[in-house]
């Protein structure tokens, strides 16, 4: 029915130079600047920081790591920095 | 129904992305590949243990990493009708392409661009029906 779509779904060059966050499989996170990508979505992100202890409690700590290659089929989840933010619980009211 | 069919459907649907960690991701979808990778916008992200939520504007989530999407009920009736739809649609454009009578419909605005030499590559596309 379909045919595979060739092009990506998600068009990085938008985020080109913008901060981004990235989680890996396994739990790991980091954040950095985008600096290139392919179509596997390997990444190289600069002035990246991992962000430690995301799952407790106490207070969040990171880890510079400077410039990064990052493996594609390991990332699942990717996002802009800018525009995210913690929030409150946005379903409460509708409780 | 296929489950990828549903979620070409669901294209700017609201839907909620559970992965495998227990993360939830309430947003529309705006697209998706046969991998179920998705790219969502107007994200509210909620964490494993349900008491941390995150406001993101966009996000890409890896197709294996998912458990399940939660889509709206009424998108099956669309996705239904559109089947069928389809389906007449791919039956008369066949009869017509054997018996070469039935073309009009599709036949007139063709002639209408006939100049273009691009018409009959787009009425080729038209009878798949295909995304």
């Amino acid at each position: 029915m379909d045919k595979p779509k060739r092009e990506a779904i998600l068009d990085l060059s938008k985020y080109a130079n913008e901060r981004i966050r990235v989680k890996f499989t396994g739990g790991r996170e980091v954040t950095g600047v985008l600096k290139g990508y392919d179509q596997l979505l390997n990444l190289v992100l600069d002035e990246v920081e991992e962000n430690l202890q995301t799952e407790s409690d106490s207070e969040p700590k990171t880890r510079q790591l400077g410039l990064v290659v990052l493996r594609g089929p390991t990332i699942t989840l990717l996002s802009p920095v800018d525009g995210s933010e913690e929030i409150a619980n946005p379903f409460a009211q509708q409780e | 129904m296929l489950p990828l069919s549903l979620l070409n459907a669901a294209q700017n649907k609201p839907m909620l992305v559970e992965l495998k960690n227990g993360e939830t991701f309430n947003g529309h979808l705006v697209n998706c590949d046969n991998f179920m990778n998705i790219t969502l916008r107007e994200v509210y992200q909620t964490s494993a243990d349900g008491d941390k939520f995150w406001k993101l504007k966009e996000c890409y989530i890896r197709g294996s990493t998912i458990k399940y999407l939660r889509v709206p009920d009424t998108l099956l009736d669309a996705v239904k009708e559109e089947q069928t739809r389809a389906r007449e649609a791919g039956r008369s454009a066949r009869g017509a392409h054997v018996s070469g009578a039935g073309n009009r419909g599709r036949g007139m605005p063709q002639r209408g661009r006939g100049a273009m030499r691009g018409g009959p590559i787009r009425g080729g596309r038209g009878r798949g029906r295909g995304m």
